[in-house]
């Protein structure tokens, strides 16, 4: 079935009629979600239903790539265009409030994250889904032992290595953005079909894939060279390079699962309005990383 | 205040349906947020330039980030700004003369 890209409401399959009539009707609310999406996606000029048809067949169309490009290409267009998201742009040469902003902030980020991997190992019915799960959960939270800690750990050991200790970062509540995502990731992975949720949680971690400048993205997550000298910690260099080399993987095979799995029309449809909120609310949760930095600026 | 744009106050769409008053002016807004953005803007110039009121406002950019030009009589002032999902500054950088 389709669904509305800015508050997932199901309506029928291929009916983007229906849909431009609920956009419509929620932006005649001054619905800001709903609004901002017709703003950014479609239309700045008030129209009618229909004139919006055509807008969503080319959102929702498909190239020969199928969805694995189409994700990407979404993904690029938001946040790697010509005009880069601000938080990627100050991850190029980051600063010490940038790096804290990132840890505060993406901790909350990681610990959603366990829960949404896990409702999908719960729901899914392919072994293949629980095995990827399974390692990415290891990388990203529990670990592989010492000699491999996870993303999370050294994401703390950033934030000890810029001088805020994990008992703060862990006693710090999230900024709203950051419980907005929580929230909306929350509930796309208990009650959207579980391949929607692989590609709106691991479609997020195209963020860090450095092949995606192949792919027409503008620039890189960050600057390669911070990761050679001495202009960020060690600690910091950890981190980063941990999702630098993480993330391709990450995200190429789940965007496989998704090809392989999401072959049916009306779940296809789901699963890009499901991605597409999904990357709105991760544009927010990036703008609250910057307004937590914002607090560490001298 | 004298304003570049016909659609909402902030970011010019015609979607949507807010009407609040803002210095003293009926003015349009597409949403709740952009009214936010748009209270924010105007206090914190009135804040920086001790204008009591801004005679005209051009803003011109996207939602990653806005150059605004306020003038109040013969004095001008412009920055860049860029705002959180809440509509609460997040960037205010004063730019120089054009």
């Amino acid at each position: 079935m389709t669904k509305c890209p800015a508050c997932l409401l199901p309506l029928g399959d291929g009916d983007y009629l229906a849909l431009a009539t609920h956009l419509v009707d929620r932006a005649d609310d001054s619905d800001p979600d709903h609004v901002r999406w017709l703003n950014q996606n479609l239309s700045r000029v008030k129209s009618e239903p229909t004139d919006l048809v055509p807008g969503l067949e080319r959102v929702y169309e498909m190239g020969p790539g199928g969805i694995k490009t189409w994700i990407k290409s979404k993904f690029i267009a938001k946040f790697y265009g010509k005009n880069p998201h601000p938080f990627v742009v100050a991850l190029q040469h980051p600063s010490r409030a940038t790096l804290l902003g990132y840890v505060v902030e993406h901790q909350h980020f990681l610990r959603q994250w366990v829960r949404s991997c896990s409702y999908i190992m719960a729901r899914t019915d392919q072994p293949k889904v629980v095995h990827y799960e399974l390692d990415n959960l290891n990388t990203e939270y529990g670990g592989f032992g010492p000699q491999r800690v996870a993303h999370y750990e050294l994401l703390l050991r950033m934030g000890e290595s810029l001088g805020v200790d994990r008992a703060q970062v862990l006693a710090t509540p999230p900024l709203p953005a950051t419980a907005r995502g929580i929230e909306g990731w929350n509930e796309i992975a208990t009650r959207e079909n579980w391949l929607s949720a692989v590609a709106a949680m691991h479609g997020l971690e195209l963020i860090a894939n450095r092949n995606l400048v192949d792919e027409g993205a503008s620039v890189r997550y960050f600057d390669p060279s911070i990761l050679e000298g001495s202009e960020i910690s060690t600690a910091s260099k950890n981190f980063l390079r941990e999702g630098y080399e993480a993330d391709v993987t990450h995200s190429d095979e789940a965007l496989d699962l998704v090809a392989e799995f999401g072959t049916a029309p009306g779940l296809r449809e789901a699963l890009q309005s499901t991605f597409l909120r999904s990357i709105d609310l991760f544009d927010d949760y990036l703008l609250a990383r910057l307004e937590r930095a914002s607090q560490f600026e001298a | 205040m004298k304003r570049n744009y016909a659609g909402c106050a902030i970011c010019d769409s015609t979607w949507g349906n807010v009407w609040e008053e803002v210095e003293g002016e009926r003015m349009f807004f597409c949403c709740s947020t952009c009214v936010v953005q748009f209270r924010h803007l105007v206090g914190r110039i009135k804040e920086e330039t001790g204008w009591p009121t801004i005679e005209s406002l051009e803003i011109t950019g996207d939602r990653r980030g806005r150059t605004c030009v306020a003038s109040a009589g013969p004095s001008t002032f412009r920055v860049w700004v860029a705002f959180n999902s809440d509509g609460e500054l997040l960037r205010f950088e004063k730019l120089g003369p054009a």
